[in-house]
């Protein structure tokens, strides 16, 4: 696509030029020092186990995924549809699908620079003369990256359905949290309904369906049972490539009809 | 260079644009000119390829059609919005050097131009300044650099000189001016000085239609025509004598007498075609000394009020509406005035009434916030203190 790489590239610099970038990754690094810090002191010291934790191994990891995401999404989308600079793109000779991906990419990007810290973390310990697991260390970050990619997807997504930075951002987070809680709580929805039906035949099947769909969906799941671990599943790597596929597809269509909203 | 036939876009039932249609040739520079709401910013972001057209039998720019052949279009085109969307983050030249990247330009060429536009616009000292402290004259006119960049055939300037002081408004419209020889322009404005003295040919829009397309001389000629002759002399004492002679020339529709300054008698002739040279001669033949012979011609603005308030109350009639209800908006102080006394749909009747006023105050605070801001508003007027307030032609 022509003219991805010139967006990105401009994505990139308008992030670190502005102050909610800065304010974002100053945010993140001490989300991510104080996530190593505790889980050093959980684990009495296992330094790759306080490595993997501090991406992926702890609430505060998964609050910022569904906190960082959006924000992007809302400077990306909405405030530019706000103050004008969409329309200076969207009439620039790139397609619209250019513009979409250029953008996902910076984030992700940015995002994949946060979580660069962990790694410089284990080089500090390999200074130190206790040499992590780099391969486990590797693997959780490429896997921390994928999963910031899947949300900024879905993010970018909700913030196009509105020019309303505030709502765009609100929107984002809400698509956000519910990838991460509607399996969760869907599960244990689906257990209660299992025990009112019992074992009768379809609403059995029907619930064993959904099980399955939730559980395939489930993000949390997928990161811990393979990133986390050290393996770099191809399985893994397809589902982490193409469900933002489908929400950039969806997020391109949906840019081309506000062009009819405008 | 542009080709729009039939242009309509619809939102819901609004239509924002109702069948328009007009050209413009190679090197020719437009005016699009216009009240608010009348269709304009929306023509040209469906020329830019921002907006989809609900329907168009043909719609090309630069030979390419702006439907199916979008990116070309974009390509050939220079665009720049009202809003002035520039990223406030970036330096100048970085954000030409952005602009030329997105054309693909080499790096060899976009430095050339970055060069070449900054100087052309006058901005080259600030090259490295930040767009976002620049002020709002030098905002635009980057936006005019990065809308240059990359030499595009056909030029698309939405309100460019909007939010400018007097001054930069003219340093603006001279350099539109200058784009003449390289570029195809369109420009658009709601200020008629701006489009005088930019365009060589004005395309007039009220309420999403084209209601006039020509040269200034052409609108105003057609459209406009003569108001009649002026002539001030000294006639004698009684001038009754000479305005029945005047009445007499062939031609002449009516004469009017006007006021007496000093020891010359004024008088309006009206009549068909150019009655200067009839009126000279006679003036010769009977000794009148004459202090002013001079044809007074409607000015475009004349012609611009007439068409708007002409195309509105159509419209109005169209629909089965009062013409009240359907108001003319401005956001200029938030009144618009509209005297439409030479508007022939707008005063039926012709001679001898008073002239008509449509006002509308948007102001909500401006005599109680319950006012309905749709109807026309009751002032006191004094210059309408003749008018008997239950006559239908007296709006205000």
């Amino acid at each position: 696509m022509r003219g991805t790489m010139v967006i990105y590239r401009r994505e990139l610099a308008g992030l670190f030029l502005a102050p909610l970038g800065w304010m974002l990754l100053g945010l993140a690094l001490f989300a991510n020092g104080l996530l190593l810090y505790l889980v050093l002191g959980y684990t009495g010291g296992d330094l790759g186990a306080a490595l993997r934790g501090a991406l992926g191994g702890g609430t505060l990891f998964w609050a910022l995924l569904v906190f960082l995401p959006p924000l992007l999404a809302m400077r990306m989308m909405a405030e530019e549809s706000r103050s004008g600079t969409l329309e200076y793109l969207l009439t620039a000779p790139v397609s619209d699908a250019a513009v979409v991906v250029g953008k996902f990419l910076a984030a992700t990007t940015f995002l994949g620079v946060i979580w660069s810290v962990v790694p410089l973390y284990g080089l500090l310990f390999q200074l130190q003369g206790s040499p992590p697991d780099w391969g486990a260390v590797f693997a959780t970050w490429l896997g921390a990256v994928l999963t910031s990619g899947l949300f900024v997807s879905l993010g970018l997504l909700a913030a196009t359905s509105t020019s309303t930075p505030l709502l765009a951002a609100f929107l984002a987070f809400a698509a956000c949290l519910g990838w991460i809680l509607v399996p969760t709580f869907g599960g244990q929805l689906l257990n209660t309904a299992d025990a009112l039906v019992g074992s009768s035949g379809f609403g059995e099947l029907v619930i064993q369906t959904l099980r399955s769909s939730l559980r395939a969906m489930d993000v949390l799941r997928h990161f811990h049972f393979s990133w986390r671990m050290g393996v770099i599943d191809t399985a893994e790597v397809v589902f982490f490539c193409s469900w933002p596929c489908l929400f950039l597809f969806a997020t391109v269509r949906m840019l081309e009809g506000r062009r009819w909203r405008v | 260079m542009i080709e729009v036939k039939e242009l309509t876009r619809r939102y819901g039932r609004h239509y924002a644009v109702d069948k328009v249609s007009f050209h413009l040739e190679r090197g020719e520079v437009v005016g699009l000119l216009g009240p608010n709401g009348a269709g304009k910013t929306t023509t040209m972001r469906i020329l830019a390829g921002f907006l989809p057209a609900t329907s168009a039998e043909r719609l090309e720019v630069a030979g390419h059609d702006v439907l199916r052949n979008s990116l070309k279009v974009r390509e050939s085109i220079g665009y720049l919005p009202e809003s002035v969307p520039l990223y406030r983050e970036m330096k100048v030249w970085e954000m030409l050097d952005f602009h030329g990247r997105l054309h693909r330009m080499g790096r060899k060429d976009r430095r050339r131009r970055t060069v070449e536009v900054l100087e052309q616009v006058g901005v080259s000292e600030r090259s490295h300044q930040l767009v976002g402290t620049l002020s709002r004259g030098l905002r635009q006119r980057v936006g005019l650099a990065v809308a240059l960049l990359p030499e595009p055939p056909v030029l698309i300037l939405d309100e460019p000189t909007s939010g400018l002081d007097p001054l930069q408004r003219r340093e603006v419209r001279s350099l539109v001016r200058d784009l003449t020889d390289d570029h195809t322009v369109l420009v658009s404005s709601h200020i008629l000085a701006e489009i005088e003295s930019m365009c060589s040919r004005v395309l007039v829009m009220a309420q999403g239609q084209l209601v006039a397309d020509g040269t200034r001389q052409e609108l105003e000629q057609r459209l406009g025509g003569s108001e009649g002759v002026r002539l001030e002399a000294f006639v004698g004492a009684d001038p009754s004598g000479a305005l029945e002679l005047l009445k007499s020339l062939p031609g002449v529709l009516r004469v009017e007498l006007g006021e007496r300054l000093g020891i010359h008698q004024g008088f309006v002739i009206h009549g068909e075609g150019d009655l200067r040279e009839d009126v000279g001669a006679l003036a010769a033949q009977e000794g009148w000394a004459i202090r002013e012979l001079s044809s007074q011609m409607r000015s475009l603005e004349d012609v611009f009020a007439q068409l708007v308030a002409g195309n509105a109350v159509e419209l109005a009639g169209a629909k089965g509406l009062d013409e009240s209800s359907d108001p003319v908006l401005d956001d200029g102080g938030g009144l618009l005035q509209l005297q439409s006394s030479s508007a022939p749909s707008a005063d039926p009747g012709g001679e001898g009434k008073p002239a008509r006023k449509m006002i509308y105050s948007l102001n909500p605070f401006d005599q109680g916030t319950s006012r309905d801001l749709g109807a026309p508003m009751e002032i006191d007027d004094p210059g309408s203190s003749d008018s008997k307030p239950d006559d239908p032609e007296v709006r205000s």
